[in-house]
C-alpha cells in the first residue's frame, strides 16, 4: 500500500505529473472518439437525405389513387 | 478595343498604381482611420501604466510598433475588398501582364496609403513616450523595412482569404506566426540604439528579409488568388 | 498523373480503396500505438529510476517529448500532403493535410501544456519566452490558421488548397522564429532556461522514450486513418460506395 502511495506522490511531484498525464490521456482520447461521432453524424444524415429522395421518386413514379398494398 | 496591342508591362504597371491611388484619394477619410488608431492607442498606454518617464522610455519603442502593426492589420481587411466585390481581381488574373507584378503594384499603393502616413506619424508617438531622440533614426529605419514586409506577407493572406466570408480574427490569426520575426527584429533594433549599442545588424536582417519577401510574395500572392478564386 | 507513379499508389489514392486500406490498418495501428505505449509509460513512470537533479517531476518527459515531437512531425506531413495537394490536385493527400491539422493541433497543445507543468516545479515558472516554447507556441498558432482557414470556405476542396498553401508558408516560417528568438534572447539575456541539459541520458530513461515516442507514431496513424475515412464519407456523400456502406449500418 505504502509502495503505492509513494508511487503516486512521484516524490513530492504527484501533482505536476499526473495533470500532464490526464491531459495528455483527455485530449488523445477525445481525439479518438471524435471521428467516430463525426461518422455516426454524416452517415445518419446521408440516409436521412436518401430515405427522402426515394419517398420523392416514389411518390412521382405513382398515380396518387392507387396506394400500393403489401 | 481601340488598340489590340497588350499595353506593355511597364505601363500597365503604372495604371495600376495609379489607379489604386485615385481610389484611395477619393476615399481619403479611410486614409486617416489607422493613423487615428495608432495616435488612440499610443495615447492610452501612459494613462494605462501611469506618466513614470523610465517606464514609458523602456516600453516607447515596443509600444509603437506594435501599434503600427495594429493599425496596419486593421487595414490589411481592405486591400483587396473592394476589387474581389467588382471582380477586378479576376481580370487581373486574365490579363496578359504578368498578375505577381500588377499584384506587387496594388502593395505598394496599399503601403503608401497606410504605412506611409503611419511611419510619418511614429516619431511623434515615440516622442509622446519620451523615446530618446538617438534611437529614432532605428526605428523609423525599422519601420521603413518591417512595415513594407507586413504589407507583402499580409497580402498573401488576404488573396488567401479572398474567397472566404469577410473574417478579420482569422487573418490576425494567420499574420501573428509570420510578423513575429519582423516585430522582433524591429523593436530589437530600436531597444539596441536606446542602449547606445550597435543597431545595424537587425536591421540589416530586415533589408534581407524585405529584399526576399518583395521578390517571391507577390509571386505567392497570385497563386494564393488562384488558389481562393478558383471555382 | 504522370507515369512514373507506380499502379498501386493510383489505386490507393482511389477513395473507396484507400477507405477500405484504412479501416484495415486503423486496429492494428491502435492496438500497437496501446501496447507500445502502455510498455513505454511502464518503462518510464515504474522501471526508471528518479533523476539525481529533478528527482521524479523529469517523468512529464515521456509524454512531453514524444508530444513536441509528433507536432513537428505531423506539421511537416501536412506540408508534404499539401504540397502533393497542390501540385497534384490529389483529392487524397487534401484529405490528409487536413485530418492531420486537428491531430498536431492535439500534440502541440499537450506538449505546450505539459511543458508547463514540468516547469513550474522546474523552473519556479509557467512560462518562459525560450525559443523552443515560443516556436511550439507559433506552432500551435499556424495549426489553428490552417484549421481556421480550412473551415473559412464553404467548398471543401478549395478550403483544403488555400489552407495547404497556408501550411506550406508555415514550414518557412517556422525556423526563422526558431532562430529570431533565439537572436532575440541573446539580445535581452533573459531568463534562457536548458531543460535538456543533460545531454547524456541513462538507457534506462531513453528506452521509454523511444518507445512512447514509437507509440505516438502509430496513434497518429491510427487517428489519421479514423479520420480520413471519415472525411471521405462526407466528400463523397453522393456516390455508390458511400450509399452502401450507409445502408449496411443502417441499424433496425
Amino acid at each position: 500500500m505504502s509502495s503505492l502511495h509513494e508511487f503516486l506522490s512521484m516524490g513530492g511531484y504527484g501533482a505536476y505529473v499526473w495533470p500532464a498525464y490526464a491531459l495528455f490521456f483527455a485530449i488523445l482520447i477525445a481525439d479518438s472518439l471524435a471521428p467516430g461521432l463525426r461518422r455516426r453524424r454524416i452517415l445518419r444524415e446521408l440516409r436521412a437525405r436518401l430515405a427522402r429522395h426515394a419517398a420523392r421518386t416514389v411518390r412521382a413514379a405513382e398515380p396518387p389513387s392507387s396506394p400500393s398494398s403489401p | 478595343m481601340a488598340e489590340r496591342v497588350p499595353a506593355t508591362v511597364t505601363t500597365a504597371c503604372a495604371a495600376m498604381l495609379r489607379r489604386d491611388l485615385l481610389l484611395a484619394w477619393r476615399q481619403r477619410g479611410d486614409l486617416a482611420m489607422p493613423v487615428l488608431y495608432a495616435v488612440i492607442v499610443t495615447v492610452l498606454f501612459p494613462f494605462a501604466l501611469g506618466p513614470d518617464l523610465a517606464l514609458l522610455q523602456r516600453i516607447a519603442g515596443g509600444v509603437v510598433l506594435v501599434t503600427v502593426l495594429l493599425a496596419m492589420l486593421l487595414a490589411l481587411d481592405a486591400m483587396f475588398a473592394s476589387d474581389i466585390e467588382d471582380g477586378s481581381l479576376e481580370q487581373l488574373l486574365l490579363a496578359p501582364q504578368p498578375p505577381a507584378l500588377l499584384l506587387g503594384m496594388k502593395i505598394l499603393a496599399h503601403w503608401l496609403t497606410t504605412a506611409l502616413p503611419l511611419i510619418v506619424i511614429a516619431p511623434v508617438l515615440a516622442g509622446m513616450l519620451h523615446l530618446p531622440t538617438a534611437a529614432m533614426p532605428a526605428l523609423v529605419l525599422a519601420l521603413l523595412f518591417a512595415t513594407p514586409l507586413l504589407s507583402l506577407l499580409g497580402a498573401v493572406l488576404v488573396a488567401l482569404t479572398a474567397g472566404t466570408r469577410r473574417s478579420g480574427m482569422l487573418l490576425a490569426l494567420m499574420l501573428l506566426p509570420l510578423c513575429v520575426p519582423v516585430v522582433i527584429f524591429a523593436a530589437g533594433a530600436v531597444a539596441a540604439a536606446q542602449q547606445g549599442l550597435p543597431w545595424l545588424a537587425p536591421i540589416a536582417w530586415l533589408a534581407a528579409a524585405f529584399i526576399l519577401t518583395v521578390v517571391l510574395a507577390p509571386l505567392a500572392c497570385a497563386a494564393a488568388l488562384r488558389i481562393a478564386l478558383d471555382s | 498523373m504522370s507515369t512514373w507513379i507506380p499502379l498501386w499508389m493510383h489505386k490507393l489514392a482511389s477513395p473507396p480503396t484507400f477507405y477500405r486500406v484504412a479501416g484495415a490498418i486503423r486496429p492494428w495501428a491502435l492496438a500497437l500505438a496501446l501496447l507500445l505505449g502502455a510498455i513505454g509509460l511502464y518503462g518510464g513512470l515504474v522501471l526508471a529510476p528518479p533523476d539525481y537533479q529533478q528527482g521524479d517531476a523529469y517523468r512529464i518527459i515521456f509524454i512531453h517529448v514524444p508530444s513536441a515531437w509528433m507536432s513537428m512531425f505531423i506539421y511537416a506531413v501536412m506540408g508534404v500532403a499539401g504540397f502533393v495537394a497542390l501540385i497534384w490536385r490529389l483529392k487524397l493527400a487534401e484529405v490528409v493535410a487536413m485530418q492531420s491539422a486537428p491531430i498536431g493541433a492535439a500534440f502541440t497543445a499537450i506538449t505546450l501544456a505539459s511543458g508547463s507543468l514540468w516547469g513550474k516545479p522546474m523552473w519556479g515558472t509557467w512560462w518562459t519566452w525560450d525559443a523552443r516554447l515560443t516556436s511550439e507556441l507559433v506552432l500551435l498558432f499556424l495549426y489553428l490558421g490552417v484549421i481556421g482557414l480550412y473551415h473559412a470556405f464553404e467548398d471543401r476542396r478549395q478550403g483544403a488548397r488555400a489552407a495547404s498553401f497556408l501550411a506550406i508558408i508555415g514550414v518557412i516560417n517556422v525556423p526563422i522564429v526558431h532562430f529570431s528568438v533565439v537572436w532575440w534572447n541573446t539580445l535581452h539575456q533573459g531568463s534562457t532556461v536548458n531543460v535538456f541539459g543533460h545531454s547524456k541520458m541513462a538507457w534506462d530513461m531513453l528506452w521509454p522514450l523511444l518507445v512512447v515516442t514509437l507509440a505516438t507514431k502509430f496513434y497518429y496513424a491510427a487517428s489519421l486513418c479514423a479520420r480520413a475515412r471519415t472525411d471521405l464519407l462526407d466528400l463523397e456523400g453522393g456516390k455508390d460506395w458511400v450509399r452502401k456502406i450507409a445502408d449496411a449500418e443502417a441499424r433496425p
